[in-house]
């Protein structure tokens, strides 16, 4: 078992080394449970674990996870960090897609002549408020381009907060549907794109599931109507691959703790009692405590079986993250708001990386200023705009940003 | 007479005889009593030089004492102050987390539709 237990989740030497590594596209071999591959990333200046989750089509859910104690917003250069690319597909049958909503995932199983593919992405779910509904249910239309009709119970939550919102919202940057949207026979309920590309990986949606853009619109083409969908939530997964068997332990809701606990250890039971062996119950513990969301080994069901998948392998910080903010230069000409001034540079450097990544986008930078550090987003074009903008970090994010006029007019 | 005589002799004999003695006794009486008194003298001076030695010691046993006292109470100092030190650290983590918690709360709010 020792052997088993050193591979999971430790880095790698500096000599495994790849370009790229797949993150969406995995077969599945007969019998087995485990896809992809754990991978590991040296963090540069200013990334942001949700841009490189967003590159790597991870949830912020996920990465965090994977990677605790890491900051989040302003995590230190040079760190390594862990891609949890490896995942344990559900306890559901492989058809059509399936959703984990403890994992925050979405599977979408292909068969490929005699073979089996699934194509997996992270997803946004729903508050304990309004949850995803669980169940079985099937795509029921699909629509590019759709146009938002607010709720009525999410026009009165933005009506408390200041924000009145009109009674449908058209295709653009401000609809949060963004560019497609598959409608589920659940009513009310669509799995769709976004305008806040950062959610993916929160519980934020009022019960609809949330993708990347770039992954709702693969997801929009593979997908016909009349796809069977299956959500699920399950905290706690098993599964096999070369003849081990890996337990993917993910921080469950309060409420279904015991219960999925419960059956996590009937199920080991079950496998020890045919495997005729102990299993290693300190790791599988360990393992369920820290909660990290990825694939530990904790039994080999035969001798001499292959580890070399558990263990992760190093990736190339690409050139550009894929979809991170860019912040345009600077312009005299144009209108800025002063969002905080704080003594502290990584309190300043996260509250301009929180505001980057709202969406739509508000572009901010930090400004260096004898003791202090000035958060200053735009540039905006104009007054009106200066002021959406401020009135946006007034409504989301509580913060009473000052509008700056242009030091040169005209 | 002669009975006087012989009376008065009775009487002077003896005390002549006594006051004799009386004198080589005192003598060696005086010789003694100043070697005693010279011992005294001595001891005396041993004792002061004992005492002395002894308060000596005490002094040093005092000094030695105030100085270990003097450390005790740096190192309880120097403790007390790395303490507040580690305690100080470990609060301004303590809000650091507090902050970034907070800043990730209104950040996961701000994600709602």
């Amino acid at each position: 078992m020792k052997s088993v237990q050193e591979t999971a989740g430790s880095f790698p030497s500096q000599s495994h080394h790849a370009k790229e590594i797949e993150r969406n596209k995995f077969p599945v071999a007969r019998g087995e449970d485990v896809i992809g591959r754990l991978a590991v990333i040296r963090l540069e200046k200013g990334d942001t674990l949700p841009d490189i989750a967003r590159h790597f089509s991870l949830g912020i859910n996920a990465i965090s996870a994977a990677n605790p104690g890491v900051d989040v917003w302003v995590p230190e250069a040079g760190e390594r960090i862990l891609l949890p690319l490896s995942f344990i597909l559900p306890d559901s049958p492989r058809k059509g897609i399936v959703v984990n909503l403890a994992t925050m995932r979405l599977f979408q199983y292909k068969e490929d002549g005699t073979s089996l593919l699934v194509t997996t992405y992270p997803v946004g779910v729903g508050t304990s408020e309004r949850p995803t509904p669980t169940g079985r249910m099937h795509v029921a239309r699909k629509a590019a381009r759709p146009t938002w009709r607010v709720p009525a119970s999410i026009a009165e939550d933005h009506r408390k907060k200041g924000d009145i919102l009109p009674k449908a919202v058209p295709p653009g940057p401000d609809n949060p549907l963004g560019e497609y949207a598959l409608y589920l026979s659940k009513s009310g309920y669509l799995i769709h794109g976004t305008n806040k590309p950062a959610s993916i990986g929160l519980t934020a949606t009022n019960g609809c599931l949330r993708l990347y853009p770039e992954n709702v619109k693969t997801l929009f083409d593979d997908t016909p109507v009349k796809t069977p969908v299956r959500i699920v939530n399950q905290p706690y997964l098993i599964g096999q691959r070369n003849g081990v068997l890996y337990l993917e332990a993910h921080a469950p809701a309060e409420e279904s703790d015991a219960l999925e606990l419960e059956k996590l250890y009937k199920k080991l039971r079950t496998i020890e009692k045919k495997a005729q062996r102990t299993l290693d119950w300190k790791k599988v513990r360990e393992a369920q405590a820290e909660a990290r969301g990825i694939p530990v080994p904790i039994f080999e069901l035969s001798q001499g079986s292959e580890k070399e998948a558990a263990k992760p392998i190093e990736v190339e910080h690409p050139e550009t993250l894929y979809g991170k903010p860019e912040i345009p230069a600077l312009n005299l000409r144009a209108w800025y708001v002063l969002a905080a001034d704080l003594p502290d540079k990584i309190d300043a450097q996260r509250i301009a990386a929180i505001i980057n990544h709202q969406g739509p986008q508000i572009p901010a930078r930090v400004f260096k200023k004898s003791g202090s550090y000035r958060v200053i987003a735009g540039p905006f074009n104009d007054g009106s705009e200066a002021k959406k903008a401020a009135k946006r970090l007034k409504i989301d994010l509580e913060i009473d940003g000052i509008v700056i006029e242009p030091v040169k007019n005209g | 007479m002669k009975k006087l005589f012989l009376i008065t002799m009775m009487l002077v004999l003896p005390t002549l005889m006594i006051s004799c003695a009386t004198t080589g006794e005192l003598e060696k009486v005086q010789a003694e009593q100043k070697m005693i008194d010279a011992k005294a003298d001595q001891a005396l001076k041993d004792a002061q030089a004992a005492k002395a030695a002894a308060d000596a010691a005490q002094v040093k046993a005092d000094e030695t004492s105030a100085r270990a006292d003097s450390a005790i109470k740096a190192a309880e100092e120097r403790e007390k102050a790395a303490m507040e030190k580690e305690k100080a650290a470990v609060e301004k983590e303590k809000i650091a987390e507090e902050k970034a918690k907070k800043a990730d709360a209104a950040f996961q709010k701000s994600m709602k539709k």
